[in-house]
């Protein structure tokens, strides 16, 4: 039984949605085609799960119980919210569990096998949320609804389908990473000493929302550039100016069409020390050899081997730092501390979108220089998005 | 106002910590839980009902513990707390922590038992919604996976609901919360100063938004998404945006509404403003003047000791004698999802029998609709519960802006 947005619901929020009813189709098509070969009835995003639920659904707030046998979906949305993807959902104000079994039970899965996307951490999304993003309540009543269905992680299923992108998606990573590279150029051209830190926070953040970025935190460290303890802000820094010789390091975020990219660059309000310099250079070559091997076909276990191994011949240190792009913790993931072993041999494919921001450092760790940006995957290699010269930005 | 690095606030006190603590110790004694248990809970990207809800799903560990993500288990007998977390480095409160190890749940277990928690009665919070926090989130804000582990694993424990435990907990405000709820209030004061300056027909709706959280995180707020509300009157609901729109342009005889917050210290303050572009037609005049009169009589019955009951008839039945209709919109400011709520949706009815109590703060925003009920209105701000009567944290005049 449907249900409709309630009496004197709250005001529903408008969200960019402009993706093609072909996408929608690729999209539904590439999930059931996953969910089947894994042996479910049925794929549930539920409440808690908001990135699967835009990706699938173009709405701010969204569940879905998608059948895999080709019966279209039930998705249930906030308020009175639809769009031209979901002109008719289930509509709901805060009350969620009630609709989510509902729906399974309409679509005739109480005895059904329902995977549970973003139960867990996945293999190419989700990835730094190890225990998943689902709302314990919600699923505990919908599971109560259905005593008889079994409930397994189906994380990867929508995850390979938003591991590689669509052309409508791919135009508008390219945007998204303009746009990135524009907030960066302006932390570049506001970046003094004197300056007030928590004024240029907010002046490079502005930048992104004036070239219409959704909002997603600019992540700054200034430190004085032998700092070994780094203070890291996702909000305007509060009682401090620029100095002399400080080392601005940043992840610069943006979102067009959904697709969110990041670039970084490393900013010093000084001459660059000597003693820097091996390590950029040896940045420079990892990063360029690095892209070389980003293409259709190399495992990531090859790319990281390589990577991981690269600083040793020169007495130092590399680390491969990747993670893929799109609808908000995209994976791969590979850092200094994630090493996404599971992963290790899955192959890159065309439409992959990464982005790409190898470490290097120094023999005692004291130096780190990352630099960085989205790469798209195409048919032989792979395009760098990310425009800027290499290497540590200095401000004399 | 000061800019950033002006500003001499270096965080919460050593004695706020050990303040918010006791106050979750005595609650959870006085409840008969042996521990508190605030578990890990869904990021607010991804359970995200509103803004509101969506700050809100972590913000118990962010009263307990000034980090962004952490799980806590607080022993009711005086013991200090312990404290999970994936942040890279400790804080002023907790230079310590344990990190996550394989998962959560594992990593919360292994708390749980290492405090002698095996057979305890634990208060879990934000596992439903409750009265003073969470009240948006009706199935709570807990990750699934991890906690549905810890039961598992703690067979012979009990774990029930203590959503008010600690949601009573942040309901009444220190000194230095109410110091940074001020501060708020004067950068999303500032914020709709903006908006009047720049807001007039021709200005591309995107822009202005910009240029209005601009200037709020200029002046040190943390960025929280500011609600704008733009077009002809009579033509519905204004279409709401959480982000800078793009393709709208403001144009003559628009009418504009926003939920203006800030964040300083954490804590989320909110001011709000209407403002029309262009002259206040006559038949508007008496909804706003009863706002005004409803606003400022409001104010003055916001007294500590009294159930909100006879608070929420005053404000539901102002606008009667006028011949109008009036709503209480009004809900509780803090770390995200404060409550009591009252809307015109739910009409605050299960708040009834809470009690006003010196120190909370809520934003007071009441609604008043025309005779004819075509128009209706809602300014509001910050309000400090004082022996006295409600205390805006910030001076401004009730009303709706023209700019013509």
């Amino acid at each position: 039984m449907p249900w409709t947005a309630p009496p004197g619901a709250g005001a529903t929020v408008h969200i960019w949605n402009g993706y093609s009813l072909g996408e929608r189709d690729r999209r539904w098509k590439a999930v059931k085609e996953n969910a089947g070969n894994a042996g479910f009835d049925c794929i549930l995003i539920p409440l808690g799960n908001g990135a699967d639920g835009r990706y699938m659904t173009q709405l701010r707030c969204s569940a879905m119980a998608l059948p895999t046998d080709g019966r279209a979906p039930i998705i249930i949305a906030d308020r009175s919210s639809t769009n031209a993807w979901v002109p008719e959902p289930w509509q709901t104000g805060r009350e969620w569990a009630e609709p989510m079994g509902e729906a399974l039970l309409d679509l005739g899965m109480d005895r059904a096998r329902v995977g549970v996307a973003g139960l867990k951490g996945g293999s190419v999304t989700h990835c730094s949320s190890i225990d998943g993003v689902v709302n314990h309540t919600a699923l505990e009543y919908v599971k109560s609804k259905v005593p008889n269905a079994t409930f397994d992680d189906a994380t990867d299923v929508i995850g390979f389908a938003r591991y590689v992108k669509s052309e409508e998606e791919i135009a508008f990573v390219r945007e998204s990473a303009q746009v990135a590279s524009a907030g960066l150029d302006e932390l570049i051209k506001l970046a003094r000493p004197g300056v007030d830190a928590g004024a240029l926070y907010s002046d490079a953040l502005s930048r992104l929302l004036e070239l219409r970025s959704e909002y997603f935190p600019l992540t700054l460290t200034i430190d004085s550039i032998g700092a070994q303890k780094r203070k890291r802000y996702v909000n305007p820094p509060i009682g401090r100016r620029l100095e002399p010789n400080a080392l601005i390091t940043n992840e610069v975020n943006a979102i067009r069409g959904a697709q969110l990219t990041q670039v970084s660059q490393p900013i010093l309000l000084g001459k660059i020390p000597d003693e820097w310099k091996p390590v950029i250079a040896l940045h420079k070559e990892v990063y360029e050899a690095g892209l070389a091997m980003i293409k259709p076909g190399t495992t990531f276990r090859a790319l990281s081997d390589f990577v991981n191994g690269f600083g040793a011949k020169r007495g130092l240190k590399t680390v491969m730092q990747l993670q893929g792009c799109g609808y908000g913790d995209d994976g791969p993931l590979f850092t200094a501390k994630a090493r996404s072993d599971r992963v290790r041999d899955l192959p890159i494919e065309k439409g992959n979108v990464f982005v790409w921001k190898p470490l290097a450092m120094s023999a005692d760790e004291k130096i780190q220089f990352g630099f960085g940006g989205p790469v798209i995957v195409g048919e032989r290699g792979c395009e760098l998005l990310f425009k800027r010269e290499h290497g540590l930005v200095a401000i004399v | 106002m000061e800019s950033p690095a002006d500003i001499k606030w270096t965080g919460y006190s050593l004695a706020e910590r050990d303040w918010r603590w006791q106050r979750v110790r005595e609650s959870a004694a006085k409840a008969g839980f042996d521990c508190i248990l605030v578990p890990l809970c869904v990021d607010g990207r991804n359970l995200h009902l509103s803004l509101e809800q969506a700050r809100g799903t972590r913000s118990d560990c962010r009263f307990l513990t000034c980090f962004d993500n952490a799980a806590v288990i607080l022993p009711s007998d005086g013991r200090q707390p312990v404290v999970i977390s994936d942040q890279e480095s400790g804080n002023d409160w907790l230079p310590e922590f344990r990190p996550v190890e394989k998962s959560w749940g594992e990593s919360m277990t292994r708390a749980l038992l290492d405090a002698g928690m095996e057979r305890a009665r634990i208060g879990v919070s934000g596992v439903r919604r409750g009265f003073y926090t969470h009240g948006r989130a009706f199935h709570g804000v807990v990750n699934h996976s991890s906690y549905a582990e810890v039961l598992r694993r703690l067979p012979n424990a009990r774990f029930e609901n203590a959503t008010e435990v600690v949601g009573h907990a942040r309901y009444v405000k220190s000194a230095e919360q109410i110091g940074c709820l001020r501060r708020g209030a004067a950068i999303a004061a500032a914020g709709i100063d903006k908006m009047i300056e720049l807001a007039k027909p021709g200005i591309d709706e995107g822009l202005l938004y910009t240029r209005v959280m601009q200037r709020m995180v200029g002046l040190g707020s943390e960025y929280y998404p500011m609600a704008f509300y733009s077009g002809l009157h009579g033509g519905g609901r204004l279409p709401r945006f959480e982000d800078p729109t793009e393709g709208r342009t403001l144009q003559a005889n628009y009418r504009i509404a926003n939920e203006v917050d800030a964040v300083f210290g954490g804590l989320i303050a909110q001011e709000q403003q209407p403002i029309f572009l262009g002259r206040i037609p006559d038949a508007w005049k008496p909804a706003i003047d009863l706002q005004r009169d409803m606003y400022y009589a409001a104010l003055e019955h916001l007294t500590p000791g009294q159930p909100f009951a006879q608070f929420m008839d005053l404000v539901n039945s102002f606008g009667e004698k006028r011949g109008m209709k009036s709503q209480l919109l009004m809900h509780g400011r803090g770390y995200g999802d404060d409550g009591p709520l009252f809307t015109p949706q739910n009409r605050g009815g299960r708040n009834r029998d809470l009690l006003i109590e010196n120190d909370c703060v809520f934003i007071v925003k009441p609604i008043a609709h025309s005779a004819d009920g075509t128009f209706d209105t809602s300014w509001g701000g910050c309000v400090l519960v004082t022996e006295n009567g409600g205390e805006p944290l910030v001076k401004r005049t009730p009303g709706m802006v023209s700019i013509s």
